[in-house]
Formats: C-alpha cells, structure tokens, sequence
C-alpha cells in the first residue's frame, strides 16, 4: 500500500464502500436464498431481494457499529482487560459483576445520585414542559417565537461551549442567576423568605440523599443544626455537594424543549368540542385542563416519561463538562454512566467498565418493561 | 413466511457476528510486552553526527501528540526541529497533533486500545506508572552508551522511567511554589508552620456580609473552591517528611503525617470559609492570575498568596511582580522534625509507545528535539524551566523570577511521580477529601477511608 496518509484515507473510504456495496448485495442474496428455501414464489423471491439490499446498508452498519462491539463488550465484562497493561485480557467470570454490586460504594454512590436526578429532575422537566405547553397552546401573538425560543436548548444541546456558559451563569459570586436572585430578594422581601426556604428544603433533601450515599447522616444533622438559612444566603450551584446536583435539574428542566413539542402536539389533538362542552357546564379553567386534557395526554405524558427516564438514567455530558474540573464534587454528582466513563477511560479498566454498561443496560431495561405493564392502569388511549 | 425470512436473516447475521467476535483476538495480545528488549536500532549512534546520506526504505511518518506548548512551542518545531530533522532522514515525514489536557485519558486509552496511534506522546509527570506496560524500554537508543547527553538531565529524568528503564525525555520542571503579594498580606510572610497558617488565613481572608462571598482569599491552594485538592494534599504531606509507602510498598496513610496534612486541610479551609454550614461563596474569577491585578477596573483578583505552578502565577512582563514573592512550602517543623521546605516538581515528559514501529526514528527525533539548545527554546516558549542542568541559561538566569524558580526547584524540589495506580489515587483521594471540606468525615475517618481504598485499588 503506498505510504502517504492521504491517499491511504482515500483508498481505505473506497474500500469501505466497495465492502459495503458487496455485503449488502450478499446480504440480499442470503435473504433470497432463505426465502427460496421456505417455498416463496419468484416474485416473491425478487421483492425479498430488493428490499433486502436497500435496508443492507443500514443493517450492515448496525452489525459492525453496534452487535460486534456489544459482543466485544460482554465478553470484557467477564475479564479484568486493561487497556495500559499491554496484556491479553484474563477471564475472570462473573468477579467484576459481583464487585461492582456487592463490594464497590462508588458505583452504589452513583446509583444513588442517578436515582436523584431521575425522582427529581425528571418530574421537574416533564412538569415545566407541560407547563410551557399548556402556555403556547393559547393562541397569543408570538407564538412561534416563542415555541423557538424553547425549544433552542435542545438544538444546542449539552455540548461543551453551552454547559460552559452555564458554569459561569452558575457561579456563586458573579453568575448571573445569583446576582438576580439577590437583587429580587433586596426589591422584594417576600421572593427573599421564599429564596431562604427553596434554599433550606433543597440542602436538607440533597444532605439526605448525601447520607444515603456515604451511609452516614453527619452533614443532614449540620444542614439541620445550622437552621433557616440567613438572609444573605444564595444557592452555591457548582461550589457545593448540596448544590451539585440540582445545577444538573436546572438543566435538565432548561432543556425540556423537546418535551414540550411532545405535550403541545397532544393538546392540539385534543377536540375543541370536549372543551366547549366543559365550558357550557360550567368548568372553569382549570378544572378543564384537569378532567379533560390532562386524562387525554397520558399517552404523551407515558412517551415522555419512557424516554426521559432513559435519557436520566444515562446522563453524562453536564456533570462532565460542569464538575470535571471540580474533583472534590465529582462524587456527590456521579452518575452513572460517569462512573463508567471514571472506570474505563480514567483507570483504563475495559473490562470492569464493560460490566457497568451491561448492569445500566439491564437496569434501563427493567424500568422500561415495568413502565409498559404499568401503562394499563393509567393511560387513556381512547378519546370517548 | 415474511417473518419467518426476516427473523432467520436477522439471526443468521447476529449469530455470525457473535462468532466473530468472540474469535476475533484483541489488540493487545499481537503486541510485545514493554519491558522485553527492543531490536537492535537501525540509526547510527548518537554521539556521531546524523548521516545526511541515510535513506529510509519508504516513506514514513513519524507521529508526535503533544499536550505541553505554547503556539510559540509549535511554530518553532514546525520551523527548526521538524525540517532539520526530515532533512536528516529523508522520506520522513514529522506530524504533529497539538492536543489538549482536558480528555486526554480518553484520548490516549484509544491509541493503546486499538494498538496504534502517535509514537511519541505526551505525558505528565505522574504518568510513568500507570501507562508503563505501554511504553517501549528506550535504554538501547537514549541510554548513556547511546546517547551521552543524557546524563545532562537532572533528577526530573527519573519521572521518564519505569522500572528503571527509560521510556522518554522529560521536557520542562514545574514546581508548585507559594506566591505571596507582599503588598496585601498582614503578618508573617511567608507562614513556617500550620499553625502561622492557620493566623495567616483568618487575618487575610474577608468575606462580604452583603453577598456572603470572599472577597480576598488568604490562600489559594491548587483549587480555591475547596481547597481541598490531592495534589495540595501531597504538597503539604512531603513538606511533613512523608513518605507515600511504606518500606513493605503498602500506602502509608494511617501515618502521623498523614493525619495532620487531613487536619490542615481542614483548618485552613474553615479559617477562609468558616464552617461549612455557612455556605460562603468562592471568590469570583478574575481576569489572569489571581494574584494579578484586574487591568480593566484596576482591583485586586483577590487572592493574597497562591500555591501553584508558574502558569497560575502572572505573567513575567507584569509590573505586579515587583510585589510578589516566591517561596517554597515550610511545612510545621514545631510539631514534625522531619519537616523540609518543599517545591512539588510536576515533570511532563515526552514517551515513545511501545506499539510504535519507528521507535529508532523516535528516538533520533527526542535526541533533536532535547539537545541542550533546543530544550532552553522549547521552555523559553513556555516560560518554564528546562528539564536538562545545561539548558538552564538564557531567560532562565534573565528573568529573576525564573532564576528564583530553579534555585528552589534544585534545593527544594521533590518529584510528583512514582505514584502506584495515580489515577485510582486522585479519585480516592479527591473524593474523601471533598467529604473533608463538607464535614461529612471526620480527618481520621478520611485517611481510614483513603488507606482502605487504596490498599484495594494496589492488589
């Protein structure tokens, strides 16, 4: 071959393609073979061929991007690889699982700290989206500035340059959230008892979700003893444990556009006649939104809630990028799938992190089948 | 039958690909152990001149990924080293990938998963251990018999092996040094023990009651935020007499030593914060160092000393230096009378993988690359001070505050390397120590926690 990278890149892409073209015709052949074996007329025969060799490329894809390196994967996840030892990876059996659910408190912590962000920020987010749903659905002048405004977050997503400018927005000194929050708490005294009482509800709950994780309650009993906050007091977003994980609920709610696009979909699909007919009875407002359309969005409310469980439960990039630099509070936010990340790329342990994502794959899993048996008793599907 | 073909297809090819997969023999077992020997290399020895005649078979890349420079540090090897080099041998063609420090483990655990990548690559101090089964034995090319200059390095050189084998060159000494504005501290300065520390941090800290934030911070260790950083920890720790293991290679943190490093943490963090339970904010970020002074509103960045290496520190052009002083960390020799000054040497280093294929041509260009002149240059563009003895000259003795850098570095320094598992390490230790900060251990129960967990992470 010859040995300039450039042409090499070049020669490789080609080759790829080429291998791609030749798979997919095999692919298509395999399938009309198997169809011909089953008794399958030649038409029948000719239209397996064709729609086998147009979805081959994608499927192909699949296998290589995602069932060999899933094979690779659980075959790690049963030796102790390590990717600086220079060395063949050892089979170890069922060790890493057994450690990692019995011996290993980082990974516990982590669950813990997952289970947060899902219990709370989930709620947080579906209830915001509804809310900003229920808003756009009246028809108000800028309606469609505003659907985009919130619906922005979620075409920037959580990439680096946006969590960024949330880390200073969320600084305790100079952000802008805080210099708001004291300056509404000097105009108005009333925003500023609620601010001290947000403040103290939200430390006392993150204290006790800190102690499950550490098995110890010491920081509950000071966030106790300490008593109403003073006046002074603002939240200490990314400086402090208690803090650390609802900067990463504030995001998640910040980013709840796709959620909302969801719900406004459904209350647009909801007949203006049940509402009328409310109306003629005498439903105010929100009796209206709470017997006839919040019963008639479970549905979305249910694809919401499966899609953003598994999004929770994944979470990664905003505790990366807000708390990757901070140490000290990495272990009262880790997720996860950050402790995967920790495990695999920071200790270089292949083969334990490969057990972590088969244990998160199983976990995901298992909600997702409960929140499908579960639907039957609280999603309406019918209209009438 | 549609479901039928579907479901046999389908299966058919996950099937295959499992069986693939399995078969299929990872990356790391085609490779040679690290600590065999290397073939004879193919280049002449160093210490004749470089062959202008030498052709290689065919054409070849060499790959460097680096991590430490400057835009100055890459313009200058694109325009001195690399074509000299090339010049040297021709078909040889150099190739840089500037990288960055953050998601550098993620990077690099790619290149020794797949088993290829850039031959030479940068690394930092505390490095050699944990990626020392990857990097190739270079004794043969840049050992003393190969390579006399080698013996111009000083004890930075040791960051660069691993078991007693040379893996690479280190480029530059970065001590952790305490940077004082002796314009703005009250009281003894520098402080020579915990407990002058300890008055130092109460008298020079202030907190606005208004915002129920710092607005100067008596010292900024590493992290200021929680002054709770391990490689604070281990700064504090040497300066006690310390020793990470003991004489048997277990960890040593049930030590005396130990413990009063945890409880200075912790004092000098409540003598700044105040207890956690107050929730007083960090001092906001200012613009440069923090001991800089803010060119646009002409204050003070707010922080009175700073324990840090010299890029945390201004720049030598700044007119601020005329108020700062350099000094090492003193330890508490009242209470340990092992005690010594100490500067924490941070010694990145440039490593030859043991996956390369042109580990002779690696090595020739290490050799280019750190000859006496070339490291004073690579560090003038960095501000830093050269690895090599010899190198030190130039803007090392021009700049007074380089020139004070190296003299403590040699009196003082102790090297951040040799550290078992470093990685394991960090995150044991940063997350007890933030279980310190927020009161939730106790400092016995942290060092318990710290020696427990990280005699589990050595077995």
């Amino acid at each position: 071959m010859i040995r300039n990278p450039y042409i090499n890149v070049t020669l490789v892409a080609g080759a790829t393609v080429v291998f791609i073209i030749l798979v997919s015709f095999a692919l298509a052949a395999l399938s009309r073979f198997i169809a011909k074996l089953m008794g399958a007329t030649r038409t029948k025969q000719a239209n397996t061929f064709a729609g086998y060799l147009f979805a081959a490329p994608w499927i192909v894809g699949f296998l290589i991007f995602v069932v060999v390196p899933m094979a690779f994967s659980l075959y790690w996840s049963f030796t102790d690889y390590r990717v600086t030892a220079n060395a063949a990876p050892n089979v170890i059996g069922f060790d890493n699982y057994t450690r990692l659910l019995f011996n290993d408190s980082g990974f516990r912590a982590s669950i813990v700290n997952t289970l947060f962000l899902t219990v709370v920020g989930l709620p947080v987010q579906i209830a915001v989206a509804l809310f900003l749903a229920v808003l756009l659905n009246q028809k108000t002048r800028g309606e469609r500035i505003f659907r985009m405004a919130f619906y922005l977050p979620v075409i920037l997503g959580f990439n680096t340059a946006v969590l960024l400018c949330w880390r200073l927005m969320l600084n305790t000194g100079t952000g802008i959230i805080n210099q708001l929050i004291r300056a509404l708490s000097a105009a108005f005294p009333p925003f500023g008892y609620l601010n001290r009482a947000v403040i103290f509800v939200v430390e006392i709950v993150n204290a006790f979700f800190l102690g499950i994780s550490n098995g110890k309650f010491s920081l509950l009993i000071k966030v106790w003893e300490a008593g109403f906050p003073a006046a002074n007091r603002v939240p200490l977003w990314v400086q402090s444990p208690l803090w650390s994980k609802m900067s990463v609920v504030f995001l998640m709610a910040w980013g709840c556009g796709a959620m909302m696009l969801i719900f406004l979909a459904g209350l647009n699909n909801i007949p203006k006649e049940l509402h009328e007919a409310a109306e003629v009875d005498g439903a105010n407002g929100w009796k209206r939104f709470w017997m006839v359309s919040f019963p008639l969005l479970t549905p979305y409310i249910f694809y919401n809630l499966v899609i953003g469980l598994i999004n929770s439960l994944q979470i990664f990039e905003p505790i990366y990028v807000l708390y990757r630099d901070n140490q000290p509070l990495v272990s009262s936010t880790i997720s996860m799938v950050y402790y995967l990340w920790q495990a695999s790329f920071s200790h270089f342990e292949i083969g334990y992190g490969s057990a972590i994502s088969w244990l998160i794959f199983v976990m995901i899993l298992l909600v997702t089948a409960i929140q499908f048996k579960m639907q039957d008793r609280w999603v309406t599907y019918d209209l009438y | 039958m549609k479901k039928h073909t579907i479901f046999s297809v389908l299966g058919l090819l996950v099937s295959a690909s499992l069986v693939l997969a399995a078969c299929a023999t990872p990356a790391a077992t085609t490779q040679a152990p690290a600590n065999t020997q290397p073939p004879a290399p193919t280049s002449a020895p160093a210490n004749t001149p470089v062959p202008e005649a030498t052709t290689a078979p065919e054409p070849v890349t060499l790959k460097i990924y680096l991590l430490d420079y400057t835009p100055d540090t890459i313009a200058w090897l694109k325009s001195d080293i690399n074509p000299a080099f090339e010049k040297a041998h021709p078909g040889v063609t150099v190739e840089i990938t500037e990288g960055s420090w953050t998601g550098w483990d993620t990077t690099f655990s790619g290149f020794f998963a797949a088993g290829d990548g850039p031959d030479i690559i940068n690394l930092g101090s505390e490095m050699n251990t944990l990626y020392g089964e990857s990097l190739a034995n270079m004794d043969e090319y840049l050992g003393e018999a190969a390579w006399p200059d080698i013996k111009n390095f000083g004890p930075a050189l040791e960051n660069a092996k691993y078991n007693g084998h040379l893996a690479g060159l280190p480029i530059f000494t970065a001590p952790r040094y305490v940077f004082c504005r002796t314009d703005l501290a009250k009281g003894t300065l520098p402080p020579q023990n915990f407990a002058d520390w300890i008055t130092f941090a109460k008298d020079n800290t202030v907190i606005d009651p208004a915002t129920n934030a710092l607005t100067q911070q008596a010292l900024q260790p590493v992290d200021a935020g929680s002054m709770a950083d391990w490689q604070w920890w281990l700064l504090v720790f040497y300066s006690l007499g310390g020793e990470l293991y003991k004489a048997d290679g277990s960890p040593n943190f049930d030590s005396p030593e130990a413990l009063a490093t945890t409880q200075f943490l912790l004092d000098m963090r409540q003598a700044t914060y105040g207890p956690a339970a107050d929730a007083v904010g960090a001092l906001p970020a200012g613009q440069g160092s923090p001991i800089d002074v803010n060119d646009a509103t002409s204050t003070d960045n707010g922080a009175v000393c700073l324990a840090h290496s010299g890029w945390a520190a201004p720049s030598f052009d700044r007119p601020i230096w005329d108020k700062v002083s350099i000094e090492p960390f003193y330890g508490d020799p009242a209470n340990f009378p092992n005690s010594k000054p100490v500067v924490l040497a941070f010694n990145d280093w440039l490593a030859v993988a043991d996956y390369s294929k042109h580990k002779d041509l690696a090595a020739e260009w290490l050799k280019a690359a750190f000859t006496k002149e070339a490291n004073n240059k690579w560090n003038e563009t960095m501000g830093l001070i050269p690895a090599r003895n010899d190198s030190q000259y130039g803007f090392v003795t021009e700049k007074p505050q380089l020139q004070r850098e190296a003299e403590l570095a040699s009196k003082y320094g102790v090297g951040f390397a040799g550290i078992e598992e470093s990685a394991k390490l960090s995150t044991i230790m940063q997350d007890a120590l933030g279980k310190l900060i927020t009161e939730e251990l106790t400092p016995e129960e942290v060092v318990a926690k710290i020696q427990a967990d990280y005699t589990d992470a050595l077995k």
